[in-house]
């Protein structure tokens, strides 16, 4: 049976904007799954379905043979890490509190009160950090760290929650050329060695194809390509943006010129 | 460069700071020698000692209202004396307005003494030299406020993008103009919302100027809770309460306009 | 002839707002000139006597008041202190339960919001004058009526700075699945801080003041001796007690302005 499993997921914002419409999807456990699709397609709405931050309207989504309802969209949070485009860390406190909020879904409010968090938390966030190499900022605060080091704390965050399944929502799209490549290769390396499964949304193909074992596609909320990267060609990606192939090429030539 | 070991964690002085504060408090409560035990005793003692307001006399309403609007009238001439007073020094007490730093020293330092000189103590002044009546508590707040008010509007002043200035000095602009048409325009907004917070804080103070014999409602209050009147101090606090919650509405609602 | 001078606006007249916002403030004036007895006369008649004071304040410090007066001062400061730090303690859990984004219920947000509004309304003075006639003299009725108008304002200003704080740190935060309690404890609360310092700042500033005179309705402080030295018209003390005031408030001034700027960046704004 498949790990994820979406039936007719629609989702209707309340002035009446609809961000998915129809959306059957099956994902096996421990893949690496690339998102695409122009802007306001519906890539963030599915996945923040998935963990109820924008419960679906319509449909039922099933995450490891658990069924989201709104009584237990917490537990299944507690066991699926987010990544954040703009990494959504709490600035203010240090990067060990910020990774040991990961563990917040485990204890209960007296603890949390005083900000006690046990040791074994300690050993999970610590290696959490290991993991993404950043061991030495343990103690800085969060603000006062680069973009590309902020998006690997909110990955140590979402490792220390012990997820199955990390959603990562444009973890580039605030970052450098060489940022994004280290946060994607980070997230692969996951993937592979401890068979989490991730999910992530792109907006370049390049990468995609790249990283990602398989690639779902996404235009004006529905489904438009679910295939290997292989099968993702020129003429595919045309489809999904909605331009012609030439100015698809010609747009890569300006990017490459660019960057 | 990357490390495999957690760092050792920094110092935390917050317990430290904590435990010397709840120290300074304990030392405080000891030399007041403030007894909250008798204020956990006297709590029954407090419902009846309050029911005793619970029936206002409004026999006496017109001349309470009468002293409400004097209340009222004091607060509105205070504030406008003091926007008066504030808006002439303001411009000498911004640092890029002002003639030469000799001028900007005594400007901050005469609206610092405005400011710290606290109003009531004004009041009992001007009432000792000009006799019982509003005419004192009116310059008390003037003078106290306009070092409010005189300290915002240099603060908005400095606040004025430094190029606006500039291209008024560009064009030939002497100290006058450039306050007419360079720092006005752009503080206007403000500087309404700063009049408002001191004309909201001069109405409270005008209710209690009557202490000192300085006009307005606060010499009937105190008067009759002197006596033991509570069903007359219940209905003037009862009419105080209602026109400060009127006039702080009305000014928020103002602010809401401006925005 | 008409002067041939116009108004930078299309017709070359004056926009209505700003006649208005000048006409109807100066018919107000006008109007209610005689209710404060705003007179040519009597502010005329009045300028010699007050020249008169000052004159008076220049004589010797009466230094026999000075261990009084330094008592009377450290009363005041203990007094605002104290008032304070009980106003935080009361204020955290009524600012968070104000606040929109962090109240459980639109029901207790709105409970809170109004009774927050209710106790600030009247003046630190009429709750002295209160609990000084349910109490007695002493500083406890100062210090109570301080801490009550306190948590009025504090809770307010909490719960403003609650609301501002970026909801990117809070989605973090529940994305983790923790209760809305831990969001509050972990996200709201630290990433409002710099605003609670501010705010903390400004009351400390306000309750000193009000603290200096709270001695005029007995509920302690240095206003009594004040009110005394006035009516008795001791100029040797008045001036003594004058001076202290202004030194005490402007060195706490002083001090919040470095801290402000030090420990905080500059980033703050709140007056």
């Amino acid at each position: 049976m498949a790990y994820i499993s979406l039936t007719a997921v629609h989702k209707t914002y309340p002035n009446g904007y609809c961000a998915l419409k129809n959306i059957n999807l099956d994902i096996q456990a421990g893949q690496f799954i690339a998102v695409l699709g122009p802007s306001g397609a519906g890539k963030s709405t599915l996945l923040r379905a998935m963990n109820a931050l924008d419960p679906a309207t319509q449909g039922e989504i099933t995450i490891d043979g658990v069924t989201l309802n709104k009584k237990n969209y917490r537990k299944i949070r507690a066991h699926v890490g987010m990544v954040f485009q703009q990494f959504n860390l709490v600035d203010r406190l240090n990067v060990m509190t910020n990774v040991l909020v990961g563990r917040l879904a485990e204890h209960s409010w007296l603890s949390s009160l005083f900000y006690l968090f046990p040791k074994t938390d300690y050993q999970i966030a610590e290696a959490a950090l290991r993991e993404v190499d950043l061991l030495d900022k343990a103690w800085s605060r969060a603000d006062k760290l680069s973009g590309g080091q902020q998006q690997r704390v909110g990955i140590a965050r979402a490792l220390a929650q012990q997820p199955k399944l990390i959603l990562a929502d444009e973890p580039i799209a605030s970052l450098d050329p060489k940022s994004s490549e280290e946060v994607l290769k980070l997230l692969r390396k996951i993937c592979s060695e401890k068979g989490i499964t991730v999910i992530v949304n792109l907006h370049q193909v390049e990468y995609a194809k790249q990283f990602a074992d398989r690639i779902i596609a996404l235009n004006a909320g529905s489904l438009v390509f679910d295939g290997s990267p292989e099968q993702l060609t020129k003429a595919k990606q045309a489809e999904i943006y909605g331009t012609t192939y030439e100015e698809t090429s010609h747009d890569a030539e300006l990017v490459l010129a660019y960057t | 460069m990357s490390i495999k070991t957690l760092p050792s964690r920094p110092h935390n002085l917050f317990p430290l700071w904590l435990s010397l504060a709840l120290a300074l408090l304990w030392l405080i409560i000891w030399d007041l020698d403030v007894a909250f035990q008798d204020l956990v005793y006297g709590i029954a003692d407090m419902g009846e000692y309050l029911s005793r307001y619970g029936a206002p006399n409004l026999s006496n309403m017109s001349s309470y209202l009468h002293l409400m609007i004097q209340t009222l009238v004091t607060a509105f001439w205070g504030t406008t004396l003091a926007f008066i007073m504030a808006a002439t020094i303001a411009p000498y007490a911004a640092r890029q307005l002002t003639p030469n730093p000799f001028i900007y020293r005594i400007a901050r330092e005469l609206l610092n003494f405005m400011r710290a000189m606290p109003d009531l103590l004004l009041a009992l002044i001007f009432v000792s030299s000009m006799g019982l009546g509003p005419l004192p508590g009116v310059l008390a707040l003037a003078v106290h406020t306009a070092g409010f008010l005189g300290k915002f509007f240099a603060e908005n002043m400095e606040r004025v993008p430094a190029g606006k200035y500039e291209a008024l000095s560009a064009v030939g602009a002497g100290f006058t103009q450039k306050i007419v048409f360079a720092a006005w325009p752009s503080m206007l907004r403000e500087s309404v919302g700063n009049v408002l917070y001191i004309f909201d804080r001069n109405v409270r103070m005008a209710a209690v100027l009557g202490l000192v014999g300085a006009g307005g409602i606060g010499l009937e209050l105190h008067d009759a809770l002197r006596l033991f009147k509570y069903n007359q101090a219940s209905a003037l606090i009862i009419i105080i309460l209602l026109t400060i919650i009127v006039i702080d509405n009305l000014s928020s609602w103002i602010r809401k306009v401006l925005n | 002839m008409m002067l041939s001078w116009y108004w930078p606006t299309p017709n070359g007249k004056p926009p209505l707002i700003a006649v208005l916002s000048v006409l109807v403030p100066l018919a107000v004036l006008l109007l209610t000139a005689s209710t404060v007895d705003m007179s040519y006369n009597k502010i005329f008649y009045a300028i010699p006597r007050m020249l008169d004071f000052t004159k008076n304040l220049w004589v010797m410090p009466d230094w026999h008041y000075v261990p009084q007066l330094a008592k009377k001062m450290l009363e005041t400061v203990e007094m605002t202190l104290l008032a304070t730090a009980l106003a935080i303690l009361l204020s955290m859990p009524l600012g968070v339960l104000a606040a929109k984004n962090a109240s459980p219920h639109p029901i207790i947000f709105r409970i809170t919001r109004d009774l927050l509004s209710f106790i600030r309304a009247l003046p630190e003075l009429v709750w002295a004058l209160v609990f000084v006639s349910a109490l007695g003299l002493g500083p406890l009725p100062g210090i109570m009526a301080l801490s009550l108008v306190t948590v009025g304002f504090m809770g307010k200003f909490i719960a403003e700075s609650i609301e501002v704080v970026d909801a990117k740190a809070i989605e973090g935060l529940e994305s983790t699945g923790c209760t809305k309690f831990q969001s509050i404890l972990y996200a709201m609360l630290p990433q409002a801080v710099p605003d609670f310092i501010g705010s903390l700042l400004y009351i400390l500033d306000h309750n000193l003041r009000a603290a200096s005179i709270l001695g005029l309705v007995g509920a302690g402080g240095i206003g009594y001796d004040m009110v005394m030295s006035m009516r008795l018209f001791n100029y040797e003390r008045i001036g003594m007690i004058a001076l202290s005031i202004y030194a005490l408030v402007t060195l706490l001034d002083r001090l919040s302005d470095v801290f402000r700027q030090k420990a905080l960046g500059g980033i703050l704004n709140v007056h």
